[in-house]
């Protein structure tokens, strides 16, 4: 069976989806792959963590360097909607500084364009997902567009942090977030209810009130005519004698219930299977050259946690109702870039895993501690991160299930990110101890993986172009933070939705003239 | 399939601030959602420990006695108003093959991590006490257990043959504290209701509780 379309997206996550929408609404017939299953999140998604871990991405990554970076419930899902399915919807805009962080401190990388290029589109995704936030926004350039909707309300952990910023003279504000604060109508997607603060956010949102490509740029994308097939997992990008993208081969379960290969066909393929799965994708079809996996970067995540006297219920609320970008540039760093930092609520089971890991506690010790899960609440950074050659994604020589090799991710965290994650703190231990915390105490992580088949004007020291299109390959493009030159000291998915949205219109002014 | 609803369990003394006994009632009650109410009944439903008369799926027998011993020192289910026993799935995960989508690059695959780590228990209660770790009381018992996590003794780099048993123990300790903190009997015991998400919450504030919470500074129930 052979299908022909005008281009293939592989992936329905951030990346996958806006372009998938604008590319059928620019009259495109477009097809998109999806590894994972469709969802009904109103009757498939229950408020139980342990139920919604069919939402990450499971096939095993072995993880090694100084920092290992956890995967699975941290950085990857699977589902029609990708990771978006389990994202906090945080949807802070880098600022324009962030893009050329190689400029003003003479480390990492500038992007090919700045933030200026950007903006119309930070301007479109805000307003097409309903992002809830200030008006005006208290850090970065003046925006053309205030936010859509007003902000969320704050829970325990957002008073808190509140609280304890004043005290240290940190500025804060309410952050802006991607789930709803009132309910809202797009054209193609129809109405979406407000959200209920149920705060599961991370686990799947049952209600349509958060942002995920599932209830916003897909249900767009089919109303414009594109398909989408789920249980299909692309192994093949197929080429033509000259070198050119022909399309795909994807495995799935057949009609009459085996495996099952298929090939589809466009002039156009797009990798959006995330930073992991797209450079894997390349190495097995030996693509993208040898800069592919290379410059992997991680946000310093480090988080804060205290016990406070009066209860906080932190599963309560969008977890991180609170943002202060004071420490964007802090006057007294000792590192590179900047920071974030975020109020953070948490679920139970998210936080036993934590404690579990974090503090070693076991028997009484963990029943105790956990009996004062009502009362907890932590406060993170979201810092840059320098890439590096060392940090890297390679295939192993132990195969999965599917019978491919399985990743093997190196990370360890650059001088400048132990510096940055000090720095942060120490100023997230003095907002805590103003605001009351007992028995604080650090869980260290990296969020996010980013950057592993990097984009720039020069094919010896890039992967793809400043479009996504891989050098050497005609035809196949990658739109998703697979591509980010730097990490951007924010959370990834606004700017992965902002640049599917230029890399399509950057197509479809091809596409025009062809 | 339907799950058959949940009876309440016998009330135990809890060392909690939280009033016992509200969970199950709250499950069965309009406000929790029905995808929500599935999940949590067949965690409930399920048998605590393998079912009579079934073998372990992934480990021997014999492993297996010491592996649940083990379980249940690292989450012991004192005080619940109920058994929770987190061996049974881990036992079953292993058995099929399916992970969490990671693992240490010093560790081998999960089976292989649990089958040296949970060996090399055995024999060091063989060692010390020439009995079988399940077999050893509480105390000893968690001796060797701060051994694994600490990787001393049995489980040192030498003693082991390179075992990362540092990396083994926080990842099966992880994956015991979800499971049990999963179990609506764990969160009843810790004051959690977030399953009982059909209304939504409307005082999300410090110290605010909506009105189909418990309330940890009385005893009222629902």
């Amino acid at each position: 069976m052979t299908d022909q379309f005008d281009a293939i997206v592989v992936g329905t996550g951030a990346g996958g989806a806006p372009l998938l929408a604008r590319l059928a609404a620019g009259g495109l017939h477009v097809l998109a792959l999806e590894a994972g299953r469709a969802w009904n999140p109103a009757a498939d998604f229950a408020t139980d963590e342990l139920e919604q871990d069919k939402l990450f991405w499971t096939d095993e990554r072995i993880s090694g360097g100084t920092n290992p970076l956890a995967f699975g419930a941290n950085n990857s899902g699977i589902g029609v909607g990708g990771s978006t399915l389990h994202y906090t919807a945080y949807t802070p805009r880098p600022q324009p500084d962030d893009f050329g962080i190689r400029t003003e401190f003479g480390v990492g990388e500038d992007w090919p364009f700045g933030y200026a290029e950007l903006e119309p589109y930070y301007d479109a995704a805000e307003a097409f997902m309903g992002v809830s936030g200030p008006t005006p926004y208290p850090w970065g350039p003046p925006r053309k567009h205030g936010y859509p909707l007003p902000p969320l309300p704050l829970n325990a952990a957002a008073q808190l942090m509140q609280r304890g910023a004043a005290e240290v003279g940190i500025r804060t504000s309410p952050a802006a977030n991607a789930a709803l604060s009132g309910r809202y109508f797009q054209p193609g997607v129809g109405w979406r209810a407000a959200c209920t603060n149920r705060g599961f956010c991370q686990a799947g949102c049952s209600t349509g009130a958060k942002a995920s490509m599932d209830v916003t740029y897909l249900p767009y994308a089919v109303a414009h005519g594109a398909e989408i097939r789920p249980e299909c997992f692309v192994t093949e990008v197929t080429r033509d004698r000259a070198g050119r993208a022909t399309g795909v081969v994807y495995a799935h379960t057949g009609a009459d219930g085996r495996p099952a290969e298929t090939r589809v066909s466009a002039p156009a393929v797009f990798l959006c299977a995330g930073s992991v799965e797209t450079p894997r994708l390349l190495m097995l079809n030996n693509l993208g050259g040898d800069h592919v996996g290379r410059h992997l970067m991680a946000h310093p995540g480090l988080q804060i946690w205290g016990r406070f006297d009066t209860p906080t219920r932190p599963f309560k609320g969008i977890p991180g109702g609170l943002i202060s970008e004071d420490t964007h540039r802090p006057a007294d760093a000792d590192f590179a870039g900047g920071y974030l930092l975020q109020s953070i609520g948490v679920m139970p089971v998210t936080y036993a895993r934590q404690v579990a890991r974090g503090r070693g506690l076991w028997g009484p010790s963990l029943r105790d501690h956990m009996r004062g899960y009502g009362y907890a609440a932590g406060i993170d950074l979201l810092g840059d991160c320098l890439p590096t050659d060392d940090n890297r994604i390679v295939l192993s020589d132990e195969l999965d299930a599917r019978g491919l090799p399985k990743p093997h991710v190196t990370f360890t965290a650059s001088e400048n990110e132990v510096r940055m994650s000090a720095h942060a703190d120490r100023l997230m231990r003095q907002i805590w101890d103003a605001a009351g915390a007992r028995d604080v105490w650090a869980f260290p992580r990296h969020a996010h993986v980013i950057g592993t088949a990097r984009m720039g004007t020069d094919p010896d020291t890039s992967v793809v172009d400043p479009d996504g299109g891989v050098w050497g390959t005609p035809g196949l493009f990658v739109c998703d933070n697979s591509t980010f030159p730097s990490a951007l000291p924010v959370n990834p998915a606004l700017t992965i939705v902002a640049i599917a949205l230029r890399t399509a219109d950057r197509f479809l002014d091809r596409w025009k003239d062809r | 399939m339907a799950e058959p609803a949940l009876q309440p369990p016998r009330e135990a003394a809890s060392a909690s601030a939280w009033p016992t006994g509200w969970a199950l009632p709250l499950i069965e009650s309009p406000a929790t959602t029905e995808p929500t109410r599935r999940a949590l009944r067949a965690r409930l439903n399920a048998p605590a420990g393998l079912p009579v008369g079934a073998l372990p799926a992934f480990f021997s027998p014999d492993a297996y006695e010491t592996f649940a011993a083990a379980c249940a020192r690292l989450v012991p289910a004192d005080g619940l108003a109920g058994p929770v026993d987190v061996a049974p799935a881990i036992d079953a995960r292993l058995a099929c093959g399916h992970g969490d989508g990671w693992r240490y690059a010093t560790l081998p695959p999960d089976g292989d991590a649990f089958q040296t780590g949970v060996s090399l228990l055995d024999r060091a209660a063989e060692a010390a006490y020439a009995e079988r770790f399940c077999d050893l009381a509480p105390d000893a018992q968690d001796e060797l257990l701060a051994d694994a996590q600490h990787a001393r003794g049995a489980f040192g780099p030498d003693a082991s043959g390179g075992f990362d048993a540092c990396r083994w123990f926080a990842d099966w300790l992880a994956e015991a504290a979800g499971l049990f903190y999963g179990h609506p009997l764990a969160q009843q015991d810790i004051g959690y209701a977030g399953f009982a998400d059909a209304p939504g919450w409307t005082r999300i504030g410090l110290g605010e509780r909506d009105a189909h919470e418990p309330d940890p500074l009385t005893d009222a129930l629902l």
